[in-house]
């Protein structure tokens, strides 16, 4: 039996572990090359034990973290412990085999010490194009086969020689062959360095203290999320909402139903009842995405690191009390050979079901309905020479209003949290303009004692033909207010020509849509929902809101009863509080 | 030739004082003052006649004088800047409100989002103007609407804004737009403070450029006042000299630069002891130094590469979570110091830092309240700081209290002894500050086996051979004065500005015309440069012009700094660029392309020039081992197997050069205290700076 490390030692190691993910991630998305992986780091990166547990993950975006074991565990399917030699690097990202989805491509080196595998470094990044029926994202396609290249577990390298046959294979499968192979470059390098720094880490303090040092932080970290847990009282929470459809049969909404149980120190997500899974693509890979949906709400709802002051481990440990029941042919546990690639409005909606429903035991670390979708855009088009340019764009949207401050604006939420793009570099770069990006004004957010976030507008004009494919949700479903609290306002999307002058709207999902040039495509994000009774709103918040434009005059006197009167000094209003009394009485009656 | 150099940090405020004259010896004195916050040019006054009380000069006889100062900073932190008003392109009114649309935290629903919480600019004030300037050519689609500004600045002026930011999508193809607004505000304002993003940083990426300026607004107007407040506070006490700026970057620049320029200034107070480092190591024949500079909050890292400052990447200059581009040396602040409270978390895990005891109640030796134990605690409860020599001492402090926190608060809950504890304590806090060391040295390329580590700030030398040893550092150096480093690193500075543009240019298949385009913006960058120059007075030959050119591989988007050839690129030397960027790329990535076109993307003229630097007088000579003459007292220190030992305490006064002392002992000094661990020896170097390596 191993004895404990003493918890001085436990500090140096964990600390030394997070630092080597760390350093994983910034090579990662500082050498590649599509924007999606350098500007918005969608990425992850970290170490695993050959149990696949999570030993320390980069902290880039939340959907994935905690993704990573199910690649390993699909790769174990056909490539066992004891094939693995020093310098094998594997690429993997099929969707039933624990992939996340299939663009998001893992790159996993073993990492031998004193010749014995103790471990691997792996990570998985989005990529731009891999020759999916349209270009950069699918929503209306036939089946996974639709998906593009599927790599189940090929070795790259073996034994440090690279198999160029299956290089040029890739290259030649995609639409962007130079971002898509700089970028596996990328990852190469970052996890060539998270073997190196393992080593190193066990060169330092040997090999049976850092693995117990790496299950003791599993231990902890697990510790931490139990209490947590433990505290909510035991009994099944329910809440239920719906898609608005798969992208092909549009309208037909499709419902989500959460039912968490809490039970002791464990919480189950069970998901029976919601529909069953669609015809095109837009299903949830269930190891790779609908877990860690599940893994993240409850690290955010529990662990919350803005409120915590402990900087907790990110490990396997916050994942081992939570599980997850969806049955086999729903939307969240597809067969195969469904195609799985458009995930993301769906665990979004999941991950903030599992809020409401928590919400009347956890008031103070819930959120009021968050806007919880995506908006997930490829731009395409083809260059004269004859080589394609693929964009691909993640539009923010907005949360709701919080126990004790407001919703953020324009801002990533929950399972999501990219950068966006500099406009100027597109500008330069691609023939598409975008003619406006601000907080909405069209709507306003849901009112409340704190209100919720308002959504952004986003429009990109082509400058020459070409397509675009829009991932979406949330044209139907109202973001809910909570605790008196008003709800927020769904989103849209628009198309218009400056040059006809046209305008029409669009469903929320597009398939491969071919452009003219002067098109403008307006994505409207979803509003979050207010928390808390707007009349218990502080006043001078109301009237920084009409003053900022996010609410008008005559809201802040019908939502929050509060009155204004007019003053000339430049901003136009200011509070009268002894009217804002009576009137707030008068609604309160 | 008198020069005084005066740093302002949180608690006190430094200053050095250096006398030379021709055919004899420089002399230098230092001294500190309590800082005052209410307006920092107090206690700088304060000082500089109190410096000049002890090196017995007139005030007014002061040439120079060179300060480094938060304010700027602390205006950022406290957010009491100015009341901006800002013009953008219509359609774009909160690129400042989205920033990247990143939240700052992946794991939290309750998260703080401090550019909406607490922005530079209101919303409300940020008015959209027509305008439109379109890529890649920088034509004009939509010509500035000159009405819409006169009624935004007629607005803004009505409403009391003390400072305009003007920030166009695409100013850096064609600032037409941005110029002519400004004219046309500055007619309307002519008191207010204006800026235009094309004037602050004129480069691509509309948030980190939209962003800077509004920075600079926010701090320009009372950044301006505090200097100009300082100089005539500093007339009214007779002293005349010349005033000159310590910028982030390491160089200093005119009162008149600064206050046009203030984001080049966020970084002024820890710049000044990097600066201090590097000439500190040019004393000891070190050109590879990592400095950690170690306080009572924070500690700031650093690293000297051959005699040269390492320079942040301007995608990392971020100050309080906004992102600033303005050169800044790469320093690294940790959470780390001696006022690092320790303590046992809810799931059993001991912790120490990042939350502080401060100044107030301070460590709970200082028996002002503080009950929790703090890394300056366990310094005193292992016998490591003497509390009779503690600040000279200057301040009480009561090692049973420093034992009773850590044993109530980490030695019974985690069953451990007392010293246990406490050599626990300082193994955490070395530990992560090892950790942000190597992220900036290790995880950059560099091998921290080849540098030596040197720790000053108050408790730098406490800590900085059990530093050494973690990252295996070459050795280490505690400087000669490691409490006021910063403030002797002002007197050492070059005089420097940078000057920066887009070019946005592929360099592998530049023609003639590129080629010619990029000389003429390096004429421009460099044209404007020798203007400043002049403006100094500086004469021709000691001017230096670097030009580098930040490069990126095509449909990369993080830049590297690539050194440029001498003269004006060419067909011909344009390949020694590419060849800089790729050793760049390899130095940082461990991995780079031979067949991959380089992007030339900012270009960057940086205009310096040699001023005095400082100079101390050689130490007399000793060459004794184990000097009993600079033996104070002996008394128990409790080192890492956790036995206390007899160790002598050594006077640093005392030492003379080239003598050694062996580990283990204590060297003390009135502002620091220099560990020295069995297995180590310590040497006196010729300017009285000390270097320890392993026996």
């Amino acid at each position: 039996m191993t004895q404990d490390l003493d918890p001085i030692t436990l500090q140096v190691v964990g600390g030394a572990l997070h630092s080597i993910a760390d350093q994983m991630g910034n090579v990662l998305y500082r050498m590649s090359y599509s924007s999606i992986i350098r500007e918005s780091q969608d990425l992850g990166a970290g170490l695993f034990d050959t149990a696949y547990n999570t030993l320390c993950e980069s902290d880039s975006t939340p959907m994935h973290i905690g993704s990573l074991p199910g690649y390993l565990r699909g790769i174990a399917q056909t490539i066992p412990l004891d094939a693995w030699k020093p310098g094998d690097l594997v690429l993997h990202n099929h969707p039933y085999k624990g992939c996340s989805h299939s663009p998001d491509i893992a790159v996993v080196m073993p990492v031998f010490f004193e010749g014995e595998l103790v471990g691997f470094s792996a990570n998985t990044a989005h990529h731009v194009d891999i020759g999916a029926a349209t270009p950069g994202l699918i929503i209306d396609v036939a089946d996974m086969w639709s998906e593009g290249m599927i790599l189940d577990a090929e070795k790259l390298y073996d034994e440090g020689v690279r198999n160029e046959t299956l290089w040029r294979h890739i290259r030649n499968n995609t639409r962007v062959p130079g971002l898509v192979m700089g970028d596996l470059e990328a990852q190469i390098a970052s996890a060539e360095l998270g073997v190196r720094r393992f080593q190193e880490l066990m060169a330092r303090y040997g090999k049976a203290t850092v693995i117990q040092a790496t299950q003791q932080l599993m231990d902890y970290t697990e510790r931490r999320m139990r209490a947590e847990i433990a505290k909510i009282p035991d009994g099944e929470y329910f809440a239920e909402g719906f898609l608005d459809d798969d992208g092909r049969n549009y309208g037909e909404h499709l419902a989500i139903k959460v039912k968490v149980i809490i039970d002791g120190d464990s919480a189950t997500i069970d998901l029976t009842g919601s529909a069953p899974q669609t015809p095109t693509a837009f299903n949830v890979p269930f190891d790779g995405s609908t877990m860690v949906a599940a893994f993240f709400v409850f690290r955010a709802m529990l662990l919350d690191t803005y409120t915590t002051q402990d900087d907790i481990p990110a490990n396997e440990g916050s994942f081992r009390p939570i599980s997850v029941i969806a049955p086999k042919g729903c939307i969240f546990n597809p067969n195969m050979p469904a195609a799985a690639e458009a995930r993301f409005c769906q665990i979004q909606r999941m991950a903030d079901l599992v809020i409401k429903a928590l919400a009347p035991v956890l008031p103070d670390r819930c959120t009021a309905g968050n806007a919880a979708t995506l908006d997930f855009a490829a731009y395409s088009g083809v260059k004269d020479n004859g080589d394609y340019w693929v964009f691909l764009e993640v539009n923010e949207a907005a949360m709701g209003g919080r126990p004790f401050s407001d919703g953020p604006d324009t801002v990533e939420e929950l399972m999501r949290n990219t950068r966006n793009n500099p406009l100027e570099d597109l500008g330069m770069h691609l023939p598409l303009i975008c003619d406006r990006y601000e907080v909405r004004d069209d709507v306003e957010p849901g009112a409340g004692k704190f209100r919720g976030g308002q959504g952004v507008v986003k429009s990109q004009r082509y400058l020459t033909p070409g397509q675009t494919t829009h991932e979406n949700d949330r044209h139907h479903d109202v973001p809910w207010g909570i605790f008196g609290g008003k709800p927020g306002a769904t989103g849209k999307l628009e198309l218009h020509n400056i040059h006809s002058g046209e305008t029409r709207s669009l469903h929320a999902k597009l398939s491969g849509m071919p452009t003219q040039t002067g098109d403008v495509i307006s994505y409207f994000s979803p509003s979050g929902g207010g928390y808390g009774d707007p009349l218990e709103r502080d006043p001078a918040k109301v009237l920084d809101d009409v003053l900022d434009g996010f609410i008008r005059p005559e809201s802040a006197r019908r939502d929050y009863g509060v009155a204004l009167v007019e003053v000339d000094d430049g901003y136009g209003w200011a509070l009268d509080l002894a009217a804002t009394e009576s009137l707030r009485a008068d609604l309160r009656a | 030739m008198i020069r005084v150099g005066v740093d302002v940090g949180g608690t006190f405020t430094d200053i050095v004082l250096e006398r030379r004259e021709p055919g004899t010896d420089p002399e230098v004195t230092v001294t500190k003052v309590p800082s005052t916050p209410h307006d920092q040019s107090e206690g700088v006054v304060a000082g500089v006649l109190q410096v000049c009380r002890l090196a017995g000069v007139e005030p007014a006889a002061i040439n120079q004088l060179f300060h480094g100062t938060t304010v700027a900073t602390n205006m950022v932190i406290e957010r009491d800047g100015a009341h901006v008003g800002m013009l953008t392109t219509k359609g774009f009114r909160d690129i400042l409100h989205m920033a990247r649309h990143k939240r700052p935290h992946n794991f939290s629903l309750q998260f703080d989002v401090p550019w909406q919480s607490k922005p530079l600019v209101k919303r409300r004030d940020r008015l959209p103007i027509a305008e439109r300037v379109m890529p890649p050519t920088g034509d004009i689609e939509v010509p500035l609407d000159e009405d819409e500004v006169r009624a935004a600045a007629e607005l803004l002026k009505k409403r009391g804004v003390e400072a305009v930011a003007i920030g166009f999508l695409f100013s850096f193809l064609n600032d037409a737009h941005e110029k002519r607004a400004r004219e046309i505000v500055q007619e309307v304002m002519p008191e207010a403070y204006i800026c235009a993003s094309s004037d602050v940083v004129n480069v691509i990426r509309e948030y980190e450029r939209f962003s800077s300026t509004a920075m600079n607004a926010y701090i320009g107007p009372r950044t301006a006042l505090y200097l100009r407040r300082l100089e005539t506070r500093l007339k009214e006490n007779g002293i005349e000299a010349i005033v000159r700026i310590m910028q982030s970057n390491g160089g200093i620049s005119t009162i008149e630069n600064s206050a046009a320029r203030p984001i080049g200034l966020l970084l002024s107070g820890p710049a000044g002891g990097v600066m201090g480092g590097r000439w500190t190591g040019e004393h000891c024949d070190a050109a590879n130094v990592i400095t950690i500079d170690i306080g009572g909050t924070s500690a700031d890292i650093s690293v000297i590469q051959d005699g040269e400052l390492r320079i942040k990447n301007p995608r990392d200059t971020t100050v309080a979570d906004l992102p600033v581009l303005a050169p800044m040396i790469d320093i690294d602040a940790i959470g780390a110091g001696g006022g690092s409270i320790a303590y046992v978390d809810a799931g059993g895990a001991f912790r120490v830092g990042p939350r502080s005891a401060g100044a107030a109640p301070g460590p709970a030796c200082y028996g002002r309240g503080g009950t929790e134990p703090t890394v300056t605690d366990a310094q005193v409860a292992l016998g490591r700081l003497d509390p009779e020599r503690f600040l000279g001492g200057d301040l009480s402090i009561d090692k049973t209290l420093a034992e009773e926190a850590i044993r109530t608060h980490i030695a019974e809950p985690l069953g451990l002894s007392v010293t246990d504890a406490a050599l626990g304590i300082l193994k955490i806090i070395n530990n992560n500050m090892a950790l942000a060391i190597n992220a900036n040295s290790v995880a950059k390329g560099i091998d921290p086996r080849g540098f030596s580590l040197m720790g000053f700030g108050g408790a730098g030398p406490l800590h900085v051979v059990a530093l050494g040893e973690m990252i295996q550092a070459k050795d280490m150096i505690s400087p000669l004065q490691p409490g006021i480093t910063a403030a002797t690193g002002l007197l050492v500075g070059d005089l420097k500005y940078e000057y920066t543009q887009s070019v946005l240019a592929t360099l592998d298949d530049a023609a003639d015309e590129t080629l010619a385009s990029i000389n003429a913006i390096a004429d421009a960058l460099t044209a404007e440069a020798t203007a400043q120059l002049d403006a100094d007075g500086i004469p021709p030959e000691k001017r230096r012009f670097t030009r580098v050119m930040e490069c990126r591989y095509v449909g990369q988007g993080f830049e590297l700094r690539a050194a440029m050839p001498e003269g004006a690129l060419t067909q011909a030397n344009k390949q020694a660029v590419i060849d800089a960027f790729f050793d760049v790329h390899k130095e940082t990535y461990g991995h780079a392309f031979r067949d991959q076109t380089t992007e030339g993307v900012t270009l960057r003229v940086i205009a310096s020039a040699e001023v005095d630097t400082l100079r101390l007088k050689e130490l007399e000579k000793g060459g004794r081992a184990n000097p009993t003459d600079a033996i104070l007292y002996t008394a128990d220190t409790v080192f890492d197997d956790g036995v206390a030992t007899p160790t002598p305490r050594y006077d640093r006064e005392k030492l003379k050069a080239d003598d050694t002392v062996d580990g283990p002992a204590i060297i003390t000094q009135h502002n620091s205290t220099t560990i020295l661990p069995p297995g180590y020896v310590a040497t006196v170097l010729g300017y009285g700076d000390i270097r320890i390596s392993r026996t």
